[in-house]
């Protein structure tokens, strides 16, 4: 196996923020990957990185082995489709009209559909199962119909390499399924994916892979299993590690052959009998008013806090 | 080719329509054998045929022009007076009346010139205010162009108000800021058709891409499109256009926001078919319109701006109320 994405060092800054720094990972032909991380991260703009829609401060990023400065821009489309997390038209294009944007990158000078780009379109169109809506108009659709439409306009740029950025947010139960289903037909069909996903339970069934973004620590790059610890999720999130326990314990993540996860934290006791403690603190010295450098600070969800917590990055651990 | 055929009949029949009424036939004698048209012909090919053929490219500047900055901006109610762009044409044109009012180059007019001048100038700014985040917001679009629209025409009045009563510009200038189509001379008419033309050519495949751009500036770009390139063609176009037609008519509000939208009714919003049926069919509205303003209320005549007003006004509205309710066209 070769690698379709691979980042090497590449670091990336905004404005004055450093959102990378030397983040290097690689994705292989025909995975499923999911990136994990809480928002802020940099999950969008890691997608927008690799489909050549921003460039890095530092370090290369290469697409089929070659970096992604060599390869020209429509050419590049036509190997890497981004679907971005909306999609609003402002005017009452239809459906069809919509996926046969996704030719734009292989129509010649003049920019009409061949017989070969309405058969992309159609089979973009029939892969997702939305057909029967063609002649609709975006604004009519629900979510779930939207996203199979974002999704047709990547097949018919026939891109081999998938970019989804949140694919299943704000969508039920039922087409959270349906399109991670979707997913798993697309990369029968010999395209990889690496999709930015919240739902640890869809990322767990669904996806051969991850790569956890944490605030401040190299980014990781492994199975999903190795991945979606409680130790490296608490820390990731900002989550106290006994409300992660027992939301990775309940049924949207059963652990498997009955062992837990990961091993009982001591600390997390010591944490439960300071916020009984707490509770019975005198009510004055719960409302008073802390300036702020009396506090601390987390580096990942830039909440302060007066105690250090276990599952936050504070500034002096 | 329907608001082909339409369009000559427009202009045969306006024509035909004023003090002095020609038939249908008589005009089309007269323009089939001009020297044996006598006083029909002198009529015709002085008065009404230049203004007639003037409302024409003026409607096909601003409607085309219309069609592109709504692409642009992915708002159906852009349009070149409610971005300003039109005063700023304005503007610069008033400028080049009264303070260079010899002053040409390579053959262009001073007056169209410094006409795009102020088009692009007043697009720059609205642009800039209006584009926040990566996106444009309905509101800092039609605020900007509100403002940087009422400040370019101030400053034209304040222009108009230093001139002495004697001064021709002044005539062409109050009849800009009414809207009125004045009566060109030949030489400008063609001059203006002939740059209308190749910027209506050149802005057929920027209209294409307009329909991928639709999608999201993100989207557009993540299709190949040089998102950046095409912005940057499309707002020196639409300058074009409307400095062009700003030179013959002036202040005409909502052309370019009324007949691309029924147009869009009719044929769908593909840009790319939508750009030559609006330059036809808004040639075909404004003569019409024109030839109401000037007949209507004859001997007087009125101006075609304050026609379009009255019918645009009522549009817009009706179009800024169904956006917010449904955000979608």
């Amino acid at each position: 196996m070769s690698a379709i994405l691979e980042f090497r060092n590449v670091g990336f800054s905004h404005g004055a923020r450093n959102i990378f720094d030397n983040l290097s990972f690689s994705v292989e032909h025909g995975e499923t990957v999911a990136l994990v991380g809480p928002n802020g991260i940099g999950k969008t703009t890691l997608l927008k990185l690799a489909a050549g829609l921003l460039q890095p401060s530092s370090g290369e990023i290469l697409v089929r082995g070659q970096e992604l400065e060599r390869w020209g821009r429509r050419q590049l489309s036509c190997a890497v489709a981004l679907v971005p997390q909306y999609l609003e038209v402002p005017f009452a294009f239809r459906v069809e009209e919509i996926v046969a944007q996704g030719r734009v990158p292989h129509l010649g000078f003049f920019g009409g559909l061949t017989r070969a780009d309405h058969d992309a379109v159609e089979s973009a169109m029939e892969a997702v199962d939305i057909l029967g809506m063609r002649k609709r108009v975006l604004s009519e659709l629900s979510g779930g119909e939207r996203q199979r439409v974002k999704i047709a306009i990547g097949l018919a740029q026939q891109a081999r390499l998938m970019l989804l950025d949140e694919p299943t947010q704000h969508l039920d139960l039922g087409r959270q399924i349906e399109l991670m289903d979707l997913l798993r037909k697309l990369v029968e069909r010999g395209i990889t994916i690496v999709a930015a996903v919240h739902d640890l339970a869809l990322v767990r069934e669904h996806c051969s892979s991850a790569i956890l973004l944490t605030p401040h620590a190299p980014a990781l790059r492994g199975p999903v299993q190795e991945l979606l610890r409680a130790d490296l999720l608490e820390r990731a999130f900002c989550v106290a590690r006994p409300s992660l326990e027992r939301y990775l314990a309940t049924e949207t993540f059963p652990p498997r052959g009955g062992e837990p996860i990961a091993p009982p934290d001591p600390e997390s006791k010591a944490d439960d009998a300071g916020s009984q403690r707490r509770k019975n603190e005198p009510q004055e010295h719960r409302e008073r008013l802390w300036r702020k450098d009396e506090l601390l600070r987390c580096r990942g969800c830039r909440r302060y806090s007066r105690r250090p917590r276990s599952w936050h990055n504070w500034d002096n651990d | 080719m329907v608001p082909a055929i339409l369009l000559l009949l427009a202009i045969i029949v306006s024509a035909g329509m004023g003090a002095v009424r020609l038939s249908f036939g008589e005009v089309l004698a007269a323009l089939l054998h001009p020297s044996a048209a006598g006083d029909a012909g002198v009529i015709l090919f002085t008065l009404r045929l230049p203004r007639v053929l003037a409302a024409g490219l003026v409607g096909a500047g601003l409607s085309a022009t219309g069609v592109l900055f709504q692409g642009l901006f992915r708002n159906p109610l852009a349009d070149p007076f409610i971005l300003g762009a039109s005063g700023g044409a304005a503007l610069g044109g008033a400028i080049a009346v009264f303070l260079f009012p010899s002053l040409s180059f390579a053959g262009f007019g001073a007056i169209e010139l410094l006409a795009f001048g102020g088009s692009l100038l007043a697009m720059a700014i609205v642009w800039s205010l209006a584009k926040s985040g990566g996106h444009f917001a309905m509101e800092n679009m039609l605020l900007a162009g509100f403002a940087v629209g009422t400040m370019l025409n101030a400053a034209t009045a304040a222009l108009a108000l230093r001139q002495e009563e004697s001064n021709p510009g002044l005539r062409i200038l109050t009849a800009w800021l009414h809207g009125e189509v004045t009566v060109p001379s030949w030489m400008q008419l063609s001059f203006v058709a002939v740059i209308e033309l190749v910027a209506l050519v050149f802005a057929l495949p920027l209209a294409r891409q307009l329909n991928t751009l639709a999608l999201s500036e993100e989207y557009a770009a993540q299709l190949g499109v040089r998102v950046k390139r095409l912005q940057i063609l499309v707002v020196l176009t639409g300058s074009v256009l409307t400095a062009l037609a700003v030179s013959l008519g002036g202040l005409i509000g909502f052309v370019g926001l009324l007949v691309p939208h029924f147009l869009r009714l009719i044929f769908g919003p593909d840009h790319f078919r939508l750009l030559p049926s609006a330059a036809l069919s808004g040639a075909v509205f404004l003569i019409i319109a024109d030839t109401i303003a000037r007949t209507a209320f004859a001997p007087s005549e009125i101006p075609v701006g304050l026609l379009t007003a009255f019918l645009g006004g009522p549009a817009f509205l009706y179009l800024l109320n169904h956006r917010q309710r449904s955000s979608s066209l």
